[in-house]
């Protein structure tokens, strides 16, 4: 399945990325090739995936919960102190409009 | 020769070295030859010293731990508390995590001695290491090769004796594929094994934490030290493997069924083929049974990963956004202008690619198609590996189609490198143990790996079979001449 720049365009924005024209072209392109080989899980299997029955996500087991307590956290200006520019407050730059 | 941990721990026990003249050699080394080797991108030898002189201490009393004064390597996506954690990407660049990760908690309270953050490809997205933001490790069995990715600097730092053991972390390959690449031992533990807390995410549902080391029985020790169940990570397990899976190593292989499915040898150089061959008949000469297998869904495993792993890594890298943390693009327009920008700048092209991949697979129309179908087959893939480990109880596999690559080697584009992963990816899906051992040289003297897989939990068989493998076969690879002369 090809896919068109627009669509490329699309996805960037929801995936918050941009990409300059020359970057588009080549990133469309490589873009081509790699949902075709995503695509081959649609081919390998015989008879389609709607014989394969879900047995859930077996990895994760809801049976076993710890109970829902309050525990210390992390002192904010320590989680924060990564922040450029923090002083008590974030700072951006002003939006143009 | 490189120092194994029961030997330097015996060592520092009697005083013929202390913890800190053990350190200062490995810095020395460090300084020596990580300027060409690229192994460490973040050093930390003041506290390394620190943490050497109350080893010394504690190693005054009889009970000091097995790791106690052993100078080690973290991968750079381990969080470290106070010291850079970057994941080798601009966007994290300045980055110093507050808390440590639960592994790197356990290693230090034993006494470990941190020398660095090592190179690996930017969000453990690569298996060459070459996606990295400060320049790719080099390989030190030659340095015109790759180290594999993408834990390349933990293998390279190993490898080059620039520490004893690292921990490194493993996705889809990431600990074994260098493993086998450096001609170390790598193992990628049973997903849930060893907490996550503070691994810097890329797919949840596959990332695991696991050691590099230059025997099977210094990787048991490391693993010992690092697994168990952690409140902080809802997936981690309190599995009990006994007392010591290091010091269960010591048994024979008679009767231990060795699975071999011919799928995993498709496509394979015929020279990795061999010493695999080679290595599988020492098994059976000693009373190992070998049971041919079919294992049909290996082909496909490779799409369904690269679709739940990067859809898991779209959404994971969203909270990149240069507020919070990490690199800020200096001018913008709006919000959304400056995180766009900021992301921009901060992702490298395999990066955003992956990001892209994911955002696509996960998307209004497409979901159903790739995400959900990929969870699907990734049951099937599961029962699979059951039915499997009812025949038999290790599955033995190449770690990799290939040694390593030259430096820059791009192929045909990214998918040729996706495909190289088809021998490791299996395990992440599949959430099981594995571990590549050194098994041989290729013509041109660059390592070939040998894939070990166990069951759920089955780490125990995985390292006996392996260590067996290891003792047995005697000297596979070249001596490394270089690193700390310990």
């Amino acid at each position: 399945m090809a896919i068109s720049k627009t669509e490329i365009e699309k996805l960037a924005k929801l995936a918050r990325l941009s990409f300059s024209d020359e970057e588009l072209e080549r990133f469309t392109a490589e873009f081509d090739e790699i949902i075709a080989f995503a695509d081959t899980i649609n081919q390998s299997i015989e008879g389609g995936t709607d014989q394969i029955r879900s047995v859930g996500a077996r990895m994760v087991s809801f049976d076993d919960l710890r109970p829902d307590e309050v525990m210390p956290s992390l002192p904010s200006e320590k989680i924060l102190s990564n922040v450029e520019g923090y002083n008590g407050f974030f700072s951006l730059e002003r939006s143009k409009k | 020769m490189k120092a194994r941990i029961p030997e330097l721990a015996k060592r520092l026990r009697s005083r013929e070295i202390s913890a800190v003249e053990l350190t200062k050699a490995y810095i020395e080394a460090i300084e020596k030859l990580n300027p060409t080797l690229n192994a460490y991108v973040h050093l930390t030898f003041d506290t390394a010293l620190e943490a050497a002189e109350q080893a010394d201490q504690r190693l005054k009393e009889d009970d000091a731990p097995l790791l106690c004064g052993i100078p080690m390597a973290l991968k750079d996506n381990i969080c470290t508390d106070g010291l850079p954690t970057t994941c080798c990407s601009r966007i994290l660049k300045d980055f110093r995590p507050y808390y440590d990760a639960t592994a790197w908690e356990k290693l230090k309270a034993l006494g470990a001695v941190l020398l660095g953050k090592t190179n690996m490809d930017e969000f453990a997205m690569g298996s060459t290491s070459e996606t990295s933001c400060y320049g790719a490790p080099l390989n030190p069995r030659n340095t015109n090769y790759v180290t594999g990715g993408s834990s390349g600097g933990s293998a390279a730092a190993v490898c080059a004796n620039l520490a004893v053991y690292s921990l490194g972390s493993d996705t889809g390959g990431s600990i074994r594929q260098p493993a086998s690449f450096c001609g170390v031992v790598g193992l990628k533990p049973t997903y849930g094994a060893v907490s996550r807390y503070g691994l810097i995410a890329y797919g949840s549902s596959l990332d695991q934490i696991g050691p590099l080391a230059n025997s099977v029985k210094d990787a048991a020790i490391v693993f010992d030290a690092i697994k168990g169940g952690d409140k902080r990570d809802q997936t981690s397990v309190d599995y009990d493997y006994g007392s010591s899976l290091a010091e269960c190593l010591d048994r024979d292989v008679k009767g231990v069924r060795i699975g071999v499915a011919e799928e995993f040898f498709d496509g394979i150089n015929p020279e990795i083929k061999a010493k695999i061959e080679d290595a599988i008949k020492l098994l059976e000469r000693n009373g190992a049974v070998v049971e041919n297998l079919r294992f049909p869904a290996l082909k496909i495993a490779l799409p369904v990963y690269y679709i739940i792993a990067c859809a898991e890594a779209s959404s994971n890298l969203g909270r990149y956004d240069g507020i919070r943390y990490g690199h800020r693009a200096s001018s913008y327009t709006s919000i959304d202008d400056m995180i766009v920008k900021t992301r921009n700048e901060g992702f490298g092209d395999e990066v955003k690619r992956r990001i892209m991949l994911g955002t696509y697979v996960l998307s209004s129309g497409y979901y159903d198609a790739y995400y959900k179908k990929a969870c699907l087959i990734r049951e099937e893939i599961n029962r699979e590996f059951d039915a499997v480990f009812e025949k038999c109880d290790v599955l033995i596999a190449p770690t990799a189609p290939n040694t390593a690559f030259p430096l820059n080697y791009r192929g045909s584009g990214p998918v040729e490198m996706y495909l190289s992963d088809i021998c490791t990816v299996p395990v992440n899906i599949a959430g099981v143990p594995a571990i590549s051992v050194p098994c041989g040289e290729d013509a041109r003297g660059l390592p070939i790996g040998m894939q070990i897989i166990g069951r759920r939990f089955g780490e125990a068989t995985v390292l006996q079979v392996a260590h067996f493998y290891e003792q047995s076969a005697g000297k596979v690879l070249g001596d490394y001449e270089g690193g700390a002369g310990i």
